[in-house]
């Protein structure tokens, strides 16, 4: 049992917090919400440059064959600077999966353009259907003369209005965890119609709409009518990634409201000093640690291969239900203050939706854990 | 980082499962705060008191020169978990003998304290169970406002005075006791001593302070001109606050553990429950046990950080605060998930006899009627935020 990062582990954070610090300040948030392409393409090709976006793909593709432990790392320190931009979805959303279940010529393909910093990819699985389980997906895949052809729409796509390439959750065949294809789609295609969705946060999340979009066969990730496999992998590692950017937003609303209860003065002391204040503090210091070390459990578990369904979506809910507390908490101990646009806490507050709804809300991951426990075979029934 | 137990505490959960299938009765499950309350859970808590003692187990954290094992945190770590979650009783000999007393005497005692008291706790026999006498009725949470007095006479002292919500002191042979040395003293802090009393002594008095619930652990103890020899202080005279502090690194790293694996025994019931009644179905009940377990998975992780710290011999001054709160909270709410479940049957009498009518064994009931206290025992939740708040936060005080 040990806790600690490993020397390479705490010069990987130190690096990334660093650009970060110099590169991308509050100031860069709020000029990215207004930004029609909503992240900065000098700052990308700079992480291309530095390694970040080849960081956990294998070297024989340009990248350092990182685990999922040092890209938890680094989106931990993402999440505590909020930065913007399609890292979250081209990393972890598509380039994982087409890592463990893509073809070596399509590897080949486009591992490198990704680690070069060439092609930004996103996601295209959410559906008017608004589930986060497998039948909610209805866009379908029919093919015709060897080709795929693909119609219907997905919504809360991040980023897809800059996307070179879209990973496309679709339905090939009738039923409900069944019959779902995914298929790389080429993001310049005619057949495609992107809008940018106004969400609270202007953080660039799109409605795609196909219509007859032509795929190639050898488009298809992984086999055809067999995705529901991939899409698992993408949301295990989704949910455990976007619990570790979300624990770098919530530890830095901590820090941030804690400087703040030290400053604040009113009846002639610094407002931390109330018990009023620091128990509600203290609360949340309990919650936020308590996410930290799942989070770190469960990327560890992942980088070990032996992460339970369990505990990858306890981390999620947690980091769900923690990240939306904290907000609100350290809102009200700012006092009006914490309202203001000019307050950087705002600005987390407002991305804690975007956040819970990636890779799973909580009613999803609450169902899969009640899963998991009807099926667990507890020690003390081994007795009786 | 790494989030497995080696192969000797992995060795060691194997080897305590088995003691567990051969001591403890089939399907056994202790209840909440139920070791001292009756006569006949008594002597089988001693019992197994006995038997962990042979095994080597009951001190097994403490040093092999003073009759423990020289095990390592992790080791302790283990056993306890596994004694919370098969609900193995005796573990801590009374309140504090294995926890406090024993590692404050390796620390501050006397040599001929330690050649008395370390074996009669490691034996795990009646003589080595012990209470601690800190609380009174003007020092709860404000434990430094203690009044009973110590006032040395001759080659003792005389402790006159009174102490109140002394758990086990009905079953205890010695007593903990926290007293004021030096009454002149302004500081509250630089007066007070530990000794260390035979609880036959004359003109000690117990009284039962029976809980709402009709358990019996709490007392009033009574001090009426008590003798005690000038050799049974411990440590330095007027520096007990200073020892108490620091001894309790010791005492941190040896409760949480046992709540960890009581808690997920006791989920690990509720859920074999809802399966046998069918409302495992109920998307509520099924959504309420999830969220359960995952308390009892962020409990788990802050508990092993806290221990992990330890283990690297650096001092966790708020991780057992946060510990402690956040248990209180499960206790709570694993209860009142558990009382919902059980609906109708959840109105049963905890202690009765009545197999008829109790559910889980009363595990549930207990739990409910007894959190409440037990948020208050060992340090009061607000007590534990406010050390979060100076050690966790930095805050200013309030």
């Amino acid at each position: 049992m040990d806790f600690d990062f490993s020397e390479d582990q705490e010069m990987i954070r130190s690096s990334m917090k660093s650009m970060l610090d110099k590169e991308y300040p509050p100031e860069k948030v709020r000029e990215m919400e207004e930004d029609p392409k909503g992240y900065d393409p000098g700052l990308w090709k700079q992480m291309a440059e530095l390694g970040w976006l080849g960081l956990s793909l294998p070297e024989e593709y340009g990248g350092a064959g990182a685990d999922v432990l040092d890209l938890m790392i680094v989106i931990e320190e993402m999440g505590r600077k909020l930065l913007s931009g399609p890292f979250f979805s081209t990393m972890v959303l598509c380039s994982l999966p087409l890592v463990r279940f893509g073809s070596p010529e399509q590897k080949k393909e486009y591992l490198t353009s990704i680690a070069n910093g060439e092609q930004i990819w996103t996601l295209a699985y959410s559906e008017p259907s608004a589930t986060h389980d497998l039948s909610g997906v209805q866009l379908r895949a029919h093919l015709q003369d060897e080709t795929y052809r693909l119609s219907g729409t997905k919504i809360f796509v991040p980023y897809a209005h800059v996307a070179d390439y879209l990973l496309v959750v679709a339905r090939t065949d009738e039923g409900d965890e069944s019959g779902i294809t995914l298929f790389i789609v080429d993001g310049k295609d005619s057949g495609l119609s992107t809008e940018i969705i106004p969400t609270a946060a202007h953080d660039k999340q799109c409605e795609v709409t196909f219509d007859e979009v032509s795929v190639p066969k050898n488009m298809v990730l992984g086999e055809v009518g067999k995705g529901q496999d991939i899409v698992k992998f993408i949301f295990q590692q989704g949910a455990a990634l976007k619990s570790a950017e979300m624990l770098g937003g919530v530890e830095a609303m901590l820090e941030m409201t804690n400087a703040y209860a030290k400053e604040r003065v009113q009846f002639d002391r610094p407002i931390g000093s109330f018990q009023a204040i620091q128990h509600k503090m203290a609360d949340l210091l309990i919650e936020i640690e308590g996410l930290r070390y799942m989070v770190h459990e469960t990327c560890w578990a992942i980088s070990n291969d032996s992460a339970s369904d369990f505990l990858i979506s306890a981390t999620k809910t947690k980091a769900n239900e923690v990240y939306q507390r904290t907000g609100i908490e350290c809102m009200r101990i700012h006092g009006a203050v914490g309202f203001t646009k000019e307050l950087d806490l705002g600005l987390y507050h407002l991305r804690s939706k975007a956040s819970e709804h990636t890779m799973g809300d909580s009613q999803f991951h609450r169902e899969i854990i009640a899963r998991e426990l009807e099926q667990y075979e507890a020690p003390i029934f081994g007795l009786r | 980082m790494d989030f497995q137990f080696g192969d000797k505490e992995e060795a060691l959960r194997k080897e305590i499962r088995e003691f567990v299938k051969q001591e403890l009765p089939p399907g056994w499950v202790r209840n909440a705060l139920a070791e001292e309350s009756r006569d006949e859970d008594w002597a089988f808590t001693l019992s197994i008191s006995k038997k962990l003692s042979e095994k080597g187990w009951l001190t097994m954290a403490w040093p092999k020169e003073y009759g423990g094992m020289g095990a390592s945190l992790w080791e302790h770590l283990v056993f306890r978990e596994e004694a919370g979650y098969w609900g193995i009783p005796g573990v801590t000999m009374g309140v504090g003998g294995v926890d406090w007393v024993g590692p404050s005497l390796i620390l501050y005692g006397s040599e001929e304290q330690k050649k008395t008291h370390l074996p009669l706790i490691a034996s795990g026999e009646q003589d080595g169970v012990w209470c601690t006498g800190y609380s009174e009725p003007n020092a709860g949470s404000d434990f430094a406002n203690i009044g009973t007095k110590a006032i040395r006479d001759g080659d003792g002292y005389v402790v006159n005075g009174q102490k109140i919500w002394t758990s086990a002191a009905h079953r205890s042979r010695w007593i903990w006791l926290a007293a004021v040395t030096a009454p002149q003293e302004p500081k509250k802090h630089k007066r007070i001593s530990i000794l260390i009393v035979d609880m036959k002594s004359p003109g000690i008095t117990i009284n039962p302070i029976i809980n709402y619930a009709g358990y019996h652990f709490f007392n009033e103890v009574f001090f009426d001109d008590v003798k005690v020899p000038a050799e049974n202080l411990v440590g330095e005279e007027n520096r007990g606050w200073y020892q108490l502090m620091s001894s309790l690194a010791h005492e941190r790293g040896s409760i949480a553990p046992g709540s960890c694996g009581y808690n997920k025994r006791m989920l690990d019931e509720l859920v074999h429950y809802v399966k046998e009644t069918g409302l495992i179905n109920n998307p509520r009940i099924r959504h309420k046990l999830a969220d359960r377990a995952i308390e009892i998975e962020a409990l788990k992780v802050l508990v092993y950080q806290t221990i992990w710290k330890m283990s690297k011999g650096q001092v966790p001054f708020y991780e057992p605060a946060r510990d402690k709160v956040f248990n209180d909270y499960i206790f709570e709410r694993l209860s009142m998930t558990g009382m919902e479940i059980l609906g109708l049957y959840s109105q049963m009498d905890p202690q009765s006899e009545d197999e008829k009518w109790k559910k889980l064994k009363g595990s549930f009931e207990a739990m409910y009627w007894l959190f409440p206290g037990m948020s208050i025992a060992g340090g009061t939740d607000e007590i534990q935020k406010n050390i979060i708040a100076m050690f966790g936060l930095e805050l200013p005080k309030s």
